[in-house]
């Protein structure tokens, strides 16, 4: 019997997708859960995720005096060039 | 009586010497059994036509090599094409940065495989060896994935798992483009893919070389050569291909949404979390524990802290040897006559239309996604499903840039960025399992 490829194909997609979407939802659920399970009975010490962190606190304390020490220690560099 | 003695000496020495001279005799003869004597243009003549230009120009009707019949074409021009394809690959990953880890074993080795004569791609050749032994064996892949493991961060997935979604979202783009696949045979005469074949090409849009390796090398060997070229070139093409699609599928506002900060992780989450997850492949979808599971015994090894030097061969000279025997074994499959064939064309249109695909997938779902949630997500993130890590979450980031420069969102994007990893793998697990 012949078989039609795109109906054969669009039932893929649908096995796909919906696979996909159900492990990944199964993953998100389990990831709660375990967050939550692993933070209340093991707490740690924590490593922070994130590189805005420290870009942010810099941004916020006015650091005049670092600013203009990096700033003339690049012209020095600048100039010995 | 000492006479007597001498004589005989002599006698018997005389006697052995005419038996071993006459031995000698016989010896010469055969030695040159298999040779007739030739003048000098002879001599030329059977050199020139043991040259790789003979050939090439003078392609033998009907050659045959390991039960396949070579066309004359393939033999000859096809071989010279191949040759300056692959020097257009050695241009693009020298000169324009396109995957050069890659792109240059695969191509140098569609370069040794395209000589003539040689046979280096055959089975007993030194391409053909690597090649039955890592990648029908389907062990190289994993080996990456291994190392692509102990390279991986999950902090960022671990830290907002619902960006997981978007990840599976842009897998949108591997079964699309099997149903693209299947018009294209359906509606031109002159492409022809099986399903098998299908699947092969959609993993393309898994956007991931070893698993698109992985499943090509189950389902479509013959393919295999132009799927890897397709992938990792598409792959290198992220900046290109992406931006405009993000771009028309979101609106300003969108684009300078601000996420909260990403919460802490700690170690104990991040140890716990590939177990977790092979524990998921193994209730829902054991095809694909191969790919997972090596990608979580990686990560294991490098979150778990206490086997450093394991994990450092795993991310470092483990994957780079690998990547060389990968590289040249793929590129073996760039043979003119397994290249050169309308198929090809067809996967290259197909590889586009799989990253775009994905890219829109992942997008569309982060839209949708704001509908329902009150924490918001910026789109621009879900291109980053893809995979194609980290180029992708780079390509967001740097689009959000665009439309606010204070907008970081790099760690956003690592989430669904290495989600997609573990998405494809998931979608490859599906496509093996459909075929057995």
């Amino acid at each position: 019997m012949e078989i039609n490829l795109i109906a054969e194909s669009l039932k893929f997609m649908v096995l796909g997708m919906s696979t996909v979407f159900s492990f990944l939802i199964l993953m998100v659920l389990v990831l709660n859960l375990q967050a939550k399970v692993l933070n209340k009975f093991f707490s740690q010490k924590v490593k922070v995720v994130g590189i805005e962190t420290q870009a942010k606190k810099l941004s916020k304390n006015d650091n005049n005096a670092l600013v203009a020490a990096i700033s003339s220690a690049i012209e020095v560099y600048k100039k010995s060039k | 009586m000492k006479n007597l003695i001498v004589k005989f000496l002599v006698l018997f020495s005389i006697v052995f010497a005419t038996t071993s001279i006459y031995a000698n005799d016989v010896a010469k003869a055969d030695l040159n059994k298999d040779y007739q004597s030739k003048s000098v243009a002879q001599l030329f003549g059977s050199l020139y036509e043991s040259t790789g230009l003979n050939a090439m120009i003078n392609p033998q009707e009907g050659l045959e090599s390991h039960g396949v019949v070579i066309s004359t074409f393939n033999q000859g021009w096809g071989r010279v094409i191949m040759m300056l394809i692959c020097f257009t690959l050695f241009y693009l990953a020298i000169a324009k940065g396109f995957e050069p880890l890659l792109l240059i074993p695969i191509a140098f080795g569609g370069f040794l495989a395209n000589i003539p004569v040689a046979d280096i791609a055959g089975p007993e050749g030194f391409l053909g060896i690597l090649f039955n032994m890592g990648v029908s064996t389907g062990l190289f892949p994993l080996l990456i994935f291994m190392g692509v493991g102990a390279m991986t961060d999950f902090g960022p997935l671990l830290a907002n798992p619902k960006t997981a979604l978007l990840g599976g979202a842009a897998q949108l783009g591997i079964f699309g483009t099997i149903v693209g696949a299947a018009f294209l045979t359906e509606y031109t005469s002159i492409i022809n893919f099986s399903l098998k074949d299908a699947c092969a090409i959609g993993i393309i849009g898994g956007a991931d070389g070893p698993t698109s390796i992985f499943v090509a090398s189950r389902l479509a060997p013959d393919l295999l050569g132009a799927i890897a070229v397709a992938a990792y070139s598409y792959m290198a093409l992220v900046p290109i291909i992406q931006p405009p699609i993000m771009r028309a599928l979101t609106t300003k506002e969108e684009r300078k949404i601000k996420m909260e900060q990403l919460r802490e992780v700690s170690q104990l989450e991040k140890i716990v979390f590939p177990i977790t997850i092979v524990v998921l492949c193994v209730i829902m979808l054991p095809d694909a524990t191969p790919l997972v599971g090596a990608l979580a015994l990686g990560n294991f090894a490098k979150e778990s802290g206490v086997v450093k030097r394991l994990s450092d061969t795993m991310e470092n000279s483990l994957i780079n040897i690998v990547t060389i025997f990968l590289g040249l074994s793929v590129g073996s499959k760039l043979a003119s006559e397994k290249f050169l064939v309308p198929e090809t064309l067809g996967i290259i249109v197909l590889g586009l239309l799989a990253f775009s695909m994905g890219t829109a997938g992942g997008v569309i779902m982060a839209k949708i996604m704001n509908k329902f949630s009150k924490h918001k997500v910026n789109p621009l993130i879900g291109s980053a499903g893809v995979s194609a890590v980290p180029m992708a979450a780079r390509v967001s980031n740097k689009e959000g840039m665009k439309e606010d420069p204070t907008n970081m969102l790099l760690m956003h994007a690592m989430g669904p960025n290495v989600a997609g990893v573990i998405g494809s793998a998931v979608a490859a697990g599906i496509l093996l399992s459909i075929f057995k």
